[in-house]
């Protein structure tokens, strides 16, 4: 049960800083609106992290301090990885300033906070 | 129950006469569409298609195309909803359409507002928006000439979208995981300079995936080992692909 909670919690992680590396990306790709909207019935990383954290939580409550500093800790180290792979590459006009703020509103935004 | 009030004092007919009765609504005549990569369609799917443009039609008429896409055109009915693409740069309320169309034909309308400009933008860089094309109905004969830009940051973004099948193979339906796999593949041969079409795309699915049929794929009938390895290579190949074509823009800038 204690494995099963940690892979969902991994699981949530890796979902998660997805959707916080797309968001990131679609600032710096344009200023102009993405005509993207054929994608969107396109199942999300966001969405997919949601329902993870409803089988983690299904009650509802904040997660225990332990837990939330583990999974922000994460998050932010993922997030930047993969934006850094990108810099790395000569990728202008990524704000990887915006991280942890990202990550505390999506943190907010799933309850685990 | 349906009730029918008529006047107590009526001329014309009397009590226990037979009579019609007619909906004041007229039918407009049937229109000519256009077929795009679309070889066959069961005739009530078109009635269908034709209730949607009038429909569409008596709401709204200021748009410059309406095109109908997806799964609807595929042969048979296993379709969820039908895809309705409206060109237009004027604002129109879609909850009201989509109302009208299921109470009309049953259908879910998933309907998709684009500007002009962001139409063209998607064509021009999007081989999703080259793949409606390939395969779609049109109310007004089109011809788009658009030349491909490649735009790496913005395909980067697009195939983003697909690396959630890596993580979350179990989670997912069949049709999800088809959505994904059609959205990387369209990028991988779009990155190559191929024409990318529906078609294409699902003959290349069925070729790298090694299935006999697309149904495979879309009903969740494929083994997870072998499947998850042959995607995360391509995923990474085109993903590899995507931070050369960043890597050379930034030299050159």
């Amino acid at each position: 049960m204690v494995q099963n909670r940690n892979k969902l919690i991994e699981l949530f992680i890796g979902n998660i800083s997805n959707s916080i590396v797309h968001e990131i990306l679609e600032r710096a790709v344009s200023k102009e609106p993405i005509a993207d909207k054929y994608r969107k019935e396109l199942i999300t990383s966001f969405e997919v992290a949601k329902k993870y954290m409803e089988k983690i939580n299904p009650l509802d409550r904040p997660l225990p301090n332990k837990d939330v500093e583990y999974i922000k800790t994460k998050i932010i180290n993922k997030v930047r990885a993969e934006l850094m792979t990108r810099i790395s590459k000569g990728y202008k006009n990524i704000e990887i300033s915006l991280v942890e703020e990202l990550v505390d509103k999506a943190l907010k935004n799933t309850n685990v906070e | 129950m349906d009730q029918i009030y008529l006047p107590k004092n009526r001329a014309g007919f009397a009590i226990g006469n037979y009579v019609v009765i007619k909906s004041l609504e007229k039918k407009k005549l049937v229109e000519r569409l256009y077929f795009y990569g679309v070889k066959n369609l069961e005739p009530i799917k078109l009635e269908i298609v034709q209730e949607i443009l009038n429909i569409i039609d008596q709401a709204f008429d200021t748009y410059e195309n309406i095109l109908i896409t997806g799964s609807f055109l595929d042969e048979g009915f296993q379709f969820n909803d039908i895809d309705i693409l409206i060109v237009t740069d004027y604002k129109l309320s879609i909850d009201m359409i989509r109302d009208i169309i299921k109470r009309k034909t049953g259908i879910m309308g998933h309907i998709l507002v684009l500007s002009n400009k962001e139409f063209i933008r998607g064509l021009e860089t999007d081989p999703l928006y080259q793949m409606i094309l390939s395969r779609c109905i049109s109310k007004k004969r089109f011809l788009y000439k658009t030349q491909n830009k490649i735009d790496y940051k913005l395909l980067d973004l697009h195939l983003l979208k697909s690396k959630v099948l890596i993580d979350n193979f179990d989670f997912l339906s069949g049709d999800e995981k088809y959505n994904l796999v059609r959205n990387m593949i369209a990028i991988y041969l779009y990155l190559d300079s191929k024409k990318v079409s529906n078609e294409l795309v699902d003959k290349e699915i069925k070729k790298y995936f090694g299935l006999k049929d697309i149904k495979e794929l879309k009903q969740n009938l494929i083994d997870k080992k072998d499947f998850l390895k042959k995607y995360k290579l391509i995923y990474y190949q085109t993903f590899s692909k995507i931070l050369r074509g960043i890597e050379s823009g930034a030299k050159q800038k």
